[in-house]
């Protein structure tokens, strides 16, 4: 939300300007941004991805954005993501459905994790140890800035930062076998 | 290529850590990055739909152990005694088919294989594969671990605890759930659940949840008192094994006992040690290529099994 100036936070009197602004920052930027879609895997659906992208966010009633640009390309960061999302949850349907599971009924449920491997996720991040365990639970749970969580833990930043970086790769293990079973 | 991987998903990490930041703005280096290589897109999206995922992490900073997994697996002490009629058929069952292995009290897993074995009295005992365990139909309270590893789980009795051996040691419990192991002249206790005395005659040391003591044969002194993490007690029974630090030797032993995986380690290699969690993956070959990755060694195909080279 720190993207979004302070203006937000009382009700937008001047949306439409608001709306101009980021229509006017998408066609300013068009070409960066169909560029970022392709190679963040749209390929030759860039173009038509910008355009969702575009109803995206003119659609969005939120008030004027500071710092229009990386905002736009934040939500083209999502966009991406959730198509990747709902490609993976067809396929897990599909591949429950192919297995005649009928438990397994497709959920617009928005995990794509069961609970059993969100509890192994939580078990590999505690077997990371102690300090990595917590300070990525300040970081990814909390929402706190490394920069915070070095000073209420009392260590250095990049002590953070390779922390982070441990249980995240602890977490991309966990995260492969789960797709191979 | 595993190392490439490896690779490419640290990268794909620190974006998803640095994106994190609300005040981020580096999307042109970003793009650069992921036009270096048209797998940089895909690998980062399978680490961000698992960050995604993590939302649904629970939002207090408790202390990070978790037992969901274990739970189902982990049936109430009333549930224990409300099936006790059917669990001692189970145990009757179970061990007249033991025939073949030699007398009837002596249970024998092959590697790989998990068996449970539920007594009168209600307490279970969880076997490991590769390991001999004997029970005796006139001691009902007492039980040998000969070899292998074994998780217990005690029905407690004021006036008649319950005895584990294992070489030449004796474990009592005071009402508690535990994992044993007995490897080559040494032996491994690992406490999940109450109290347990490990050689209350000699040693007397006393573990309660969340300790555990690895003896050597012939020690002059009692076992130092380790901390161990209760969530990862007895982890071989959800195919979760944890390691901090750990000889690739001893991992191996493990992938052998609960997996039936035979790994070897090349005398190079041997020095090595392991931290990190292993899932026991159906393809067999994730598990060592995970092995592998996070030990700095490589695996190759050896006749049935791996080794694992440096």
């Amino acid at each position: 939300m720190a993207f979004q100036s302070k203006q937000s936070m009382t009700e937008p009197r001047d949306r439409t300007g608001a709306v101009q602004g980021i229509e006017g920052v998408l066609l300013a930027n068009r070409d960066r941004i169909v560029r970022f879609l392709e190679v963040r895997g749209a390929g030759d659906g860039a173009e038509d991805l910008f355009q969702d992208l575009w109803m995206r966010l003119t659609d969005r009633r939120s008030g004027p954005i500071a710092d229009p640009l990386p905002y736009i390309m934040r939500a083209a960061n999502n966009l991406m993501l959730d198509r990747y999302r709902s490609a993976r949850q067809r396929e897990l349907r599909d591949k429950a459905w192919g297995e005649a599971s009928a438990t397994h009924a497709p959920s617009s449920e928005t995990s794509l994790i069961s609970r059993e491997q969100l509890a192994l996720v939580e078990t590999a991040i505690a077997a990371t140890g102690e300090r990595p365990a917590r300070i990525f639970r300040c970081f990814r749970v909390d929402g706190l800035s490394q920069r915070d969580i070095a000073s209420k833990m009392g260590v250095s930043l990049s002590t953070v930062e390779a922390d982070l970086r441990k249980v995240y790769a602890a977490l991309a293990v966990i995260r492969r076998q789960f797709d191979a079973s | 290529m595993q190392a490439d991987r490896t690779n490419t998903e640290a990268r794909a990490i620190d974006w998803l850590i640095r994106q994190r930041d609300p005040l981020f703005d580096d999307w042109d280096g970003f793009a650069d990055w992921l036009a270096e290589d048209a797998d940089h897109a895909a690998v980062f999206d399978a680490v961000a739909s698992l960050d995604r995922d993590l939302d649904a992490l629970p939002p207090v900073d408790k202390p990070s152990v978790v037992t969901i997994a274990d739970a189902p697996r982990r049936p109430s002490r009333r549930a224990w005694f409300g099936g006790a009629m059917a669990a001692a058929l189970v145990g009757a069952v179970s061990l007249s088919s033991l025939g073949l292995f030699g007398s009837a009290d002596r249970i024998e897993t092959l590697a790989g294989e998990h068996r449970t074995v539920t007594l009168a009295d209600g307490s279970k005992i969880e076997i490991n594969g590769a390991s001999v365990v004997e029970i005796d139909k006139d001691r009902p309270r007492f039980a040998r671990l000969e070899s292998g590893e074994a998780m217990f789980h005690v029905v407690h009795r004021d006036d008649d605890p319950f005895v584990v051996e294992t070489g030449g040691a004796r474990i009592v419990d005071l009402g508690t759930a535990f994992n044993v192991v007995r490897r080559d002249r040494q032996t491994s206790v690992a406490v999940s659940e109450g109290i347990v005395l490990y050689n209350p005659d000699h040693d007397n040391v006393r573990l309660v949840a969340g300790k555990g003591i690895e003896a050597r044969d012939g020690d002059r002194k009692p076992p130092v008192v380790k901390d161990v993490d209760v969530a990862n007690v007895g982890g071989w029974r959800s195919g979760l094994l944890v390691y901090n630090g750990t000889p690739l030797a001893v991992v191996a032993e493990d992938l052998k006992r609960t997996a039936g995986m035979q790994v070897s380690i090349a005398p190079e290699a041997s020095g090595l040690s392991f931290r990190g969690a292993l899932i026991i993956d159906k393809n067999r070959n994730r598990t060592i290529a995970d092995l592998a990755a996070l030990s700095g060694t490589r695996a190759e195909r050896r006749g049935d099994g791996w080794i694992l080279t440096r």
